[in-house]
């Protein structure tokens, strides 16, 4: 019988150990970025000492999956990995958990009560446990007769709201009888999430047919993407953004009538642009994707990006120009505790 | 029975099953993952039920993974994924399981 134990990848041996199963088992990427996240990572050792598989957990997503090629018992170790992450999720009170693995896996992950949320020709997306995307929709509002309606979506990370998302919202207002405003749920921005969700609906407080919602763990959410094993940054886009398009497309829409999505561009952003063309290549025509040129105030490009450069350059004047009177309140007050988090290192450049 | 958190219990391993508590509203409802559903998937429904009702609870979400276990396996599972969901493991609640 193989036996479960736990690896400390801060000891150099035994991170050269894992490391070198994990290549055998095919898996190349151990960038920083990826391996620094890992919390908890569990070895099976069998009879002889060797070690035949491993698996590990950073938050609430399942990296770095593998199990020894030998076919009579493969399965039972994929189960005993798996099972061994759970019971370390469960410890830290963890009862919903997401892998993102390779398209042919998936199988092996549905019988052990994981739900496929998405799959492409090459990775699959699957969450397990509770709440699952059923119950995030199912709390989500709805008006009467939503499906004899015209409902609409946005998803945006508003970092922060400015007077583009503003002329957005108001011409997806204005075109629908309901509008769904997701924001990005996950925290690493110079605003913080709550910061950022109170000023969309502050914003937005105007457009009584708007309903402001937390993206959660299905819109862009980047925690859910671990991408150890796609080649390159181009490629890793490309699958991220179809995931996120075809859960949005097949699960999230159908439920909450959704027909249409805005999208606004976004000039100095590679990868929104890249976002934008997969979104509109994965929805349409099932969904219409109306992808809005980015609105200016006297010539000049509203960006959230700009703002954020303005809070660092200490230039309050010009930021009343880019944002509604409700997120300059709210910068005006806080301008201090902003500008300590740009000093303590947080990017803003970003998105 | 009230349910205050989720309650896990089992392992993903052969002969086992594992058995997830959450609060629920709509009676028990189960999402079961099996080899043998076609053939067990009633009955295997039935244990969790009838030992969640014994237990005192009427409504729950319940996923199951099971791995081919035996109803008294299928049975203590989920009495053990309960009494965790209900924070009651300081008194054990094994008559349930007679």
């Amino acid at each position: 019988m193989d036996k479960t134990v736990e690896l400390f990848l801060t000891l150099p041996e035994t991170k050269k150990r894992w490391q070198k199963f994990l290549i055998s088992q095919g898996i190349n990427n151990f960038s920083s970025r990826e391996v620094a996240v890992i919390d908890h990572t569990v070895g099976l050792i069998d009879e002889d000492g060797q070690l035949v598989g491993t698996g590990s957990i950073a938050g609430n997503v399942l990296k770095y999956i593998a199990v020894s090629n030998d076919a009579s018992v493969q399965g039972a170790r994929f189960n005993q990995i798996v099972s061994a992450l759970e019971e370390y999720l469960f410890s830290q009170k963890i009862y919903h958990s997401f892998v993102f693995t390779k398209a042919k896996y998936s199988a092996s992950f549905s019988h052990l009560n994981f739900k496929e949320l998405a799959h492409t020709d090459e990775a699959a997306f699957l969450e397990s446990g509770t709440p699952n995307i059923q119950d995030f929709l199912a709390k989500i509002p709805r008006i009467e007769d939503q499906n004899h309606k015209k409902v609409a979506a946005i998803v945006m990370n508003a970092n922060p709201f400015t007077l583009g998302h503003q002329a957005l919202v108001k011409l997806a207002s204005s075109e629908n009888d309901l509008v769904y405003v997701f924001v990005v749920a996950t925290d690493a921005s110079l605003f913080k999430t709550s910061e950022r969700m109170e000023l969309v609906k502050k914003g937005t407080s105007e457009y009584p047919n708007v309903l402001v919602i937390s993206g959660g763990d299905y819109l862009v959410s980047q925690s859910t993407f671990p991408a150890y094993f796609l080649k390159s940054p181009d490629e890793l886009i490309a699958t991220q953004t179809e995931i996120d398009a075809l859960i949005f497309k097949n699960t999230i829409a159908p439920k909450l009538a959704i027909k249409k999505r805005y999208l606004g561009t976004e000039p100095f952003s590679r990868t929104t642009n890249f976002y934008n063309q997969s979104l509109k290549n994965t929805l349409s025509p099932k969904i219409d994707v109306e992808i809005v040129k980015r609105f200016c105030n006297n010539d000049q490009i509203i960006t959230a990006t700009r703002v954020r450069q303005l809070i660092k350059s200490n230039n309050l004047k010009d930021i009343s120009n880019l944002v509604p009177t409700t997120t300059f309140d709210f910068i005006n007050k806080n301008y201090q505790i902003l500008q300590e988090r740009i000093k303590k290192g947080m990017n803003i450049n970003g998105n | 029975m009230e349910i205050k958190t989720v309650g896990v219990a089992g392992t993903l391993e052969s002969s086992d099953i594992q058995i997830m508590v959450s609060a629920g509203q709509n009676g028990i409802e189960i999402d079961l993952e099996s080899e043998v559903a076609k053939s067990y998937g009633d009955q295997i429904k039935k244990v969790i039920t009838d030992t969640l009702k014994k237990f005192g609870i009427e409504n729950a979400k319940v996923k199951a993974t099971d791995k081919g276990a035996l109803d008294c396996v299928i049975a203590a599972r989920t009495l053990a994924a309960a009494q965790r969901a209900t924070e009651t493991t300081d008194k054990p609640r094994l008559e349930v399981l007679q």
